[in-house]
């Protein structure tokens, strides 16, 4: 079977692209926007002497133009998204790119494609402290109330789901927690925001959705050849730290910072306040943490993986591990 | 309350509908693009009724007052006329044209149907710009003498990847390719103090490595020039590697000289050796910092009324293009300076042309006559 990785050069990209030849998965395409990061094809080829691996170069904003990449495939996962950026930017990277992709897919008859989309998509802001979030959590009708990231993932998600069922194409979508690794981000803005020399701790006692990246692309390659069609998943790892615990590790390993905590119904009321100053200054200050937002991202709830473990996945990485790896790595980075 | 339409859908249409909204002058009824998902997700975001993939039946079904028009620029003289046809003011996103022979269409279309033409030249609306205005008015700088005026960008951010990592990227379309795309802030400040006859001069060169792609590795990213009208003269520096970014203008008269930083918001005027011998000389930095002290407790006070929005130089200028089409006031940007900054650019492109045909890797200076 050959497999069509997009947004392979990625940091979740380069490690599916590992994942699915350790499941024997031999016979790969992958996409990068302009060519492989240096040195990668040939780091594959060198540990995986059996493989076959195509690259194709494409930008998936221009529409109609990569149909010869997508010929004699049979399976697709579609990683690219764009991950930063203005709202407008993200929104075309994400959701025009996509349905690009799945449009070209539908015409060529792909057979199967496997979506990575966002924890950012779950409708998670009527869930109490103590609920568990898993695969059967609905997702947002349309997200704009989580922010741009959050709109143009759920848009993305709704927009496959049309395409499937114009084309008959089967579906699978893997929403990541936070995926962190070396190579990743330090500090998700679960944990909090630096700003002004302070680090204010948002998330504190509340589980913190990790999912190691190599953990991460083992539940994508696993999900993606073996899972039902039509099925979902919620990405994290076991044994996940509280927000609080992930930035004492960070602080303790990576580098010191002074420290603000915020506690959950003070940053619920900072909220109100900031929507209300935003709409009074007509936009002087982003209201970027609305009551919704702070709901959704930071009522102290708990995770499941069930689905996962039923379709075979196993945590590669634990998490001590993965935390010990990536703290070195950040320590090891120049400082910003 | 006028109504308004935005044709063209990526990230700065935001800023439009958010400062229209803010002004309070006119109701954003619809917006359009060619690709309609870019018309959804404005139009769901920012709560507007009507959304488009066809400006035409936008036109015809809208009754629109105004529309602004923020898509690329090869689109604008088509749009324009479409938009004039349609009875409508047209506040234009820069680069106002491809060209100064389109400027010239398009204003003359504006004209004949009795519309306005704006453009968003905003920066001549920031605060540090307008104290300069209100300088000039009183003449407390004397004659101009020579204005320096500096932009940069950074070719590591989220505008700056998109155009270096696709060679699709509009940008790369441009005449003068990423330098057309700012030039307009780059010169807009400092048109209104020259006048129709102006000799330029140029220096560009890519002091970047190559990545590869002939087309991203064809677009210079170091730009100098000079330009002279009469007595006056511009020297101005374009650059993708100086840090910090610079966003300045440093203006020096027969009387006073006055330096803008349109990043801090601040406008100081250069010291003066007003004491004697070396004693004299320790008063002019405590001077200086008591002017930009001052440049604070301004900010701060703006800050609080709530006029320091990121897009607070876009929004005056709406306001005063909205004067003009309610027939309240003058052309905040007249079109004959619409015309001079294009035709500017024109000249400078040229020369950046002959540059890089010139050079692998060197800069060569080009003299471009008016």
């Amino acid at each position: 079977m050959k497999i069509l990785v997009t947004g392979a050069g990625g940091f979740l990209g380069k490690q599916i692209a590992r994942s699915l030849l350790m499941q024997g998965q031999n016979d790969l395409r992958l996409h990068f926007r302009n060519k492989a990061p240096a040195g990668f094809i040939e780091s594959l080829l060198k540990e995986f002497p059996q493989a076959q691996i195509e690259t194709a170069a494409a930008n998936l904003l221009a529409r109609g133009s990569f149909d010869a990449m997508l010929q004699g495939v049979d399976c697709v996962i579609h990683a690219a998204a764009g991950m930063k950026g203005a709202a407008a930017d993200m929104f075309a990277n994400t959701v025009m790119g996509s349905r690009n992709v799945f449009e070209a897919c539908g015409k060529t008859g792909i057979q199967r494609i496997t979506l990575i989309s966002s924890f950012a998509v779950y409708k998670t802001d009527g869930m109490k402290p103590g609920d568990t979030l898993g695969e059967d959590t609905p997702i947002e009708p349309v997200g704009v109330d989580k922010g741009p990231y959050g709109y143009a993932k759920t848009r993305q998600e709704h927009m496959f789901m049309e395409f499937a069922a114009q084309y008959g194409f089967e579906t699978v979508i893997l929403r990541p927690g936070v995926i962190y690794g070396p190579g990743g981000g330090a500090l998700s803005p679960r944990v909090g925001l630096k700003a002004m020399g302070l680090f204010a701790s948002l998330g504190n006692g509340a589980l913190l959705p990790l999912t190691y990246v190599e953990n991460c692309a083992d539940a994508v390659a696993r999900a993606a050849v073996h899972a039902p069609s039509g099925s979902a998943f919620a990405v994290t790892d076991d044994n996940i730290p509280t927000c609080r615990q992930y930035l004492d590790g960070y602080l303790k390993n990576v580098q010191k910072m002074r420290v603000v905590t915020l506690p959950f119904g003070l940053f619920l009321w900072v909220s109100k306040k900031l929507v209300a100053y935003n709409k009074a200054s007509k936009g002087q200050m982003p209201a970027v943490f609305t009551p919704y937002v702070v709901k959704s991202m930071y009522t102290p709830i708990r995770y499941s993986n069930d689905g996962l473990k039923k379709i075979g996945w196993t945590q590669r990485v634990p998490t001590a591990e993965g935390l010990s790896r990536t703290y070195a790595w950040l320590k090891a980075q120049p400082p910003r | 309350m006028l109504r308004v339409g935005i044709i063209g859908c990526g990230k700065i249409a935001d800023g439009h509908v958010e400062q229209i909204r803010a002004i309070g002058r006119g109701e954003v009824v619809a917006v359009c693009d060619r690709e309609p998902l870019m018309a959804e997700q404005l139009a769901v975001r920012l709560k507007i009724p009507g959304r488009y993939d066809d400006a035409a039946e936008m036109f015809a079904k809208e009754r629109l007052d105004v529309v602004h028009i923020a898509t690329p620029p090869d689109s604008h003289l088509f749009l324009a006329k479409m938009a004039f046809a349609a009875g409508c003011h047209v506040f234009m996103e820069k680069p106002f044209a491809l060209t100064a022979a389109q400027t010239r269409e398009i204003l003359a279309l504006a004209e004949q149907a009795g519309r306005k033409a704006g453009v968003n030249y905003l920066y001549n609306y920031e605060t540090p710009g307008l104290e300069l205005e209100e300088l000039v008015k009183k003449g407390t700088l004397g004659e101009i003498v020579h204005l320096d005026t500096s932009y940069g960008y950074n070719l590591a951010g989220d505008y700056g990847l998109a155009v270096m990592t696709d060679p699709g990227h509009w940008v790369h379309r441009l005449p003068g390719k990423l330098f057309h795309n700012v030039l307009d802030h780059v010169l807009a400040k400092v048109i209104p103090f020259l006048g129709d006859e102006i000799d330029t001069r140029v220096l560009a060169f890519r002091r970047r490595g190559p990545t590869g792609s002939a087309i991203v590795d064809a677009m210079p990213d170091e730009l100098r020039f000079i330009l002279r009208s009469g007595g006056v003269t511009v020297s101005g520096n374009v650059s993708a590697h100086g840090r910090p970014v610079p966003h300045t203008l440093k203006v020096v008269g027969t009387n006073d000289s006055v330096e803008l930083d349109y990043t801090a918001r601040t406008l100081i005027q250069a010291s003066r050796w007003s004491a004697p011998s070396a004693l004299g000389r320790q008063f002019m930095a405590w001077t200086q910092a008591k002017q930009l002290a001052a440049n604070g407790r301004r900010n701060i006070t703006r800050f609080r009324k709530y006029e320091f929005h990121y897009f607070q130089c876009m929004r005056v200028l709406l306001d005063r293009f909205y004067d003009a089409v309610e027939g309240q006031g003058p052309d905040p940007i007249p079109p004959e300076q619409i015309l001079r900054v294009c035709r500017v650019i024109d000249q400078i492109v040229e020369g950046v042309d002959a540059c890089m045909a010139q050079q692998n890797g060197n800069g060569t200076a080009k003299e471009v006559a008016a």
